[in-house]
């Protein structure tokens, strides 16, 4: 069985072609950064047209490299929501013309969801329950996952998401737009203990988040140091920051995990590439005896495949959506 | 040769299926909430008309200009039913079907879409043996700028177009010269964009399928800021 994976919620434009529920036969995505770099953000008609221009000629390929043609497909998935309206809706129009043109079956996947199926590609999924850690630039959520396609939200963000932070520290710091990365590059060469800063709601016994005293205190000191004329070791200061964001995720990610008696816990979305991330929730988890689960660099980030896998899912248990479904932008997991 | 036409630059959806003899069928929608349902309404005609979308041998997409978002769902869905078919496409500028729609006066034709912001898309048609000519480029202003113009144009002209009907007002100013198009000719219709395009597909002047992009003629917002800063930076 191959499914047609479709995803435009946000400045990627992917599209992917799967077998047999995990097998990718291609993925691929058309990134628009470049478009957005000088606007320090994404601009959502800006993403819109790009969309337009490069979603066909995609497809294409994709099918290309997987070695079939449209009537070879017998799904076709795309991401509803959420997203940026306009972006979603360019998506959405592709995938349902090719399955109505085919006769392939049609379902509309959350993009969160998505990420969080991104790690059965390539490990298969292990024994539910799952706790799950969606950190992405607009996402930071703590979900229970008793079983399949079934979610129930523990806490969110109450203010920035992570990846929102790093990408506001790392353009205040100088690093560009999107910063996340060159944050994290730049963090390999300093101390995390050099700046104690705050570990927000760490111990507040909830699943929430707060970034945004976090950010305020990087701002501060950075000010404060430049006032007093003192240089600022950029190295350290992206480590100190990073581990403040990291430990308070790896904590609540690992309490929540053992409250519910969880032995897995899943990892998604961009800000899952940071390394030092990965690195300590693999850690928290062993120490736990809790298995941590991510996926690979090129799979954290918006691609089509994830979204191809959780609708391949979806079909297989015989859900359809139907012509009519309409993108989402504040569409929840449950 | 049958052609689905496919026509959403304006609040109103519009769908058709025609050949050279006529059209077969044609829908339209004017919906505010929903500007994503080209599919389903393609669906219910193929039902009710028993054709199947197998028999169509060419799409035609307005291109606009008009509202980004639904303009861009139906360029998206024409450009990936035809690359999906296997067959032409056909982008056609959403004012030069306004136009075609009035094709029988003996006047100036101002076609007029609402840009919204006070705004409108405009150009300037000539009735020809078969159809429409423009004569002018397509443009964006403020409907006083658009009265200014025919003003000077010293002819009579017939005004079609949601942004004509919108901005009556502002229009009549230019005094008896001008007429108003009825308000059911208001938004393009795919039926005529399908009668305009069937010639153009049997003469195989069709397009490049990756190439077929919407009309916008206006940057977005972002752009716009960065542009004028820019040019501050440089003044
Ligand atoms: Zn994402």
């Amino acid at each position: 069985m191959k499914v047609l994976g479709i995803e435009t919620s946000c400045d990627e434009t992917a599209v992917a072609v799967i077998q047999d529920g995990r097998i990718i036969l291609a993925n691929l995505v058309a990134s628009q950064t470049e478009l957005h770099a000088r606007f320090g953000g994404v601009v959502p008609e800006v993403a819109s047209r790009a969309h337009v221009q490069a979603l066909n000629p995609l497809m294409d390929e994709a099918l290309e490299r997987a070695g079939c043609r449209f009537a070879d497909l017998d799904g076709v998935a795309v991401t509803v929501g959420p997203g940026l309206v306009g972006a979603l809706l360019v998506g959405i129009a592709a995938a349902k013309a090719v399955a109505f043109a085919t006769g392939a079956d049609f379902i509309g996947v959350n993009h969160l969801e998505g990420h969080i199926y991104a790690n059965f590609i390539e490990h298969g999924p292990p024994e539910p329950p799952y706790v799950c850690l969606v950190v992405s630039g607009g996402h930071t959520m703590l979900v229970h996952m008793p079983g399949a396609h079934a979610y129930r939200v523990l806490g969110q963000t109450l203010d920035d998401a992570a990846g929102e932070a790093f990408d506001k520290i790392a353009r205040f710091m100088g690093l560009g737009f999107p910063g996340g990365p060159a944050l994290d590059r730049l963090a390999r060469e300093g101390d995390p203990s050099a700046i104690a800063f705050p570990r927000a709601m760490i111990d507040t016994g909830d699943h929430d988040f707060s970034f945004s005293g976090l950010k305020t205190a990087v701002i501060r000191h950075m000010k404060r140091e430049s006032a007093a004329g003192r240089d600022v070791d950029l190295a350290d200061l992206a480590a100190s920051f990073q581990e403040a964001i990291v430990d308070v995720q790896v904590s609540k990610t690992i309490a929540a995990a053992k409250e519910l008696g969880v032995k897995a816990v899943l990892l998604g979305g961009g800000v899952v590439a940071n390394t030092r991330l990965r690195e300590r929730m693999e850690k928290a988890g062993a120490e736990a005896g809790i298995g941590v689960l991510f996926p690979s660099l090129k799979l954290c980030t918006d691609n089509a495949a994830m979204i191809a896998v959780a609708g391949a899912s979806r079909l297989a248990r015989g859900e359809r959506s139907p012509f009519d479904v309409a993108a989402d932008p504040a569409l929840e997991l449950a | 040769m049958i052609v689905l036409g496919i026509e959403t630059s304006t609040p109103q959806t519009s769908v058709a299926l025609g050949t050279e003899q006529g059209v077969m069928a044609s829908m339209q929608l004017a919906s505010k909430a929903r500007q994503d349902d080209v599919v389903p309404i393609l669906e219910h005609m193929l039902d009710w008309t028993g054709l199947e979308l197998s028999h169509v041998g060419g799409v035609a997409v307005g291109l606009g200009p008009g509202l980004f978002t639904g303009l861009r769902v139906g360029v998206e869905t024409g450009k990936t039913l035809a690359q999906v078919l296997s067959v032409p496409i056909l982008g056609i500028p959403s004012l030069d079907v306004l136009a075609f729609g009035v094709r029988y006066t003996r006047r100036l034709i101002g076609a007029v879409i609402d840009a919204r912001r006070g705004e409108v898309f405009h150009a300037l048609y000539r009735g020809v043996p078969g159809g429409v000519m423009r004569v002018g480029e397509y443009g964006v202003a403020p409907p006083g700028h658009l009265a200014a113009e025919l003003e000077a144009a010293r002819e009579e002209v017939l005004l079609v177009g949601n942004g004509a009907i919108l901005y009556r007002k502002e229009l009549e100013e230019v005094g008896a010269r001008v007429e108003f198009a009825s308000p059911a000719q208001a938004h393009p219709q795919a039926s005529e964009m399908v009668e305009l395009a069937v010639p153009r597909f049997i003469r195989e002047e069709t397009d490049r399928s990756f190439e077929v992009l919407p009309l916008y003629l206006r940057k977005s917002d972002a752009e716009i800021a960065w542009d004028q800063r820019a040019r501050g930076a440089t003044a």
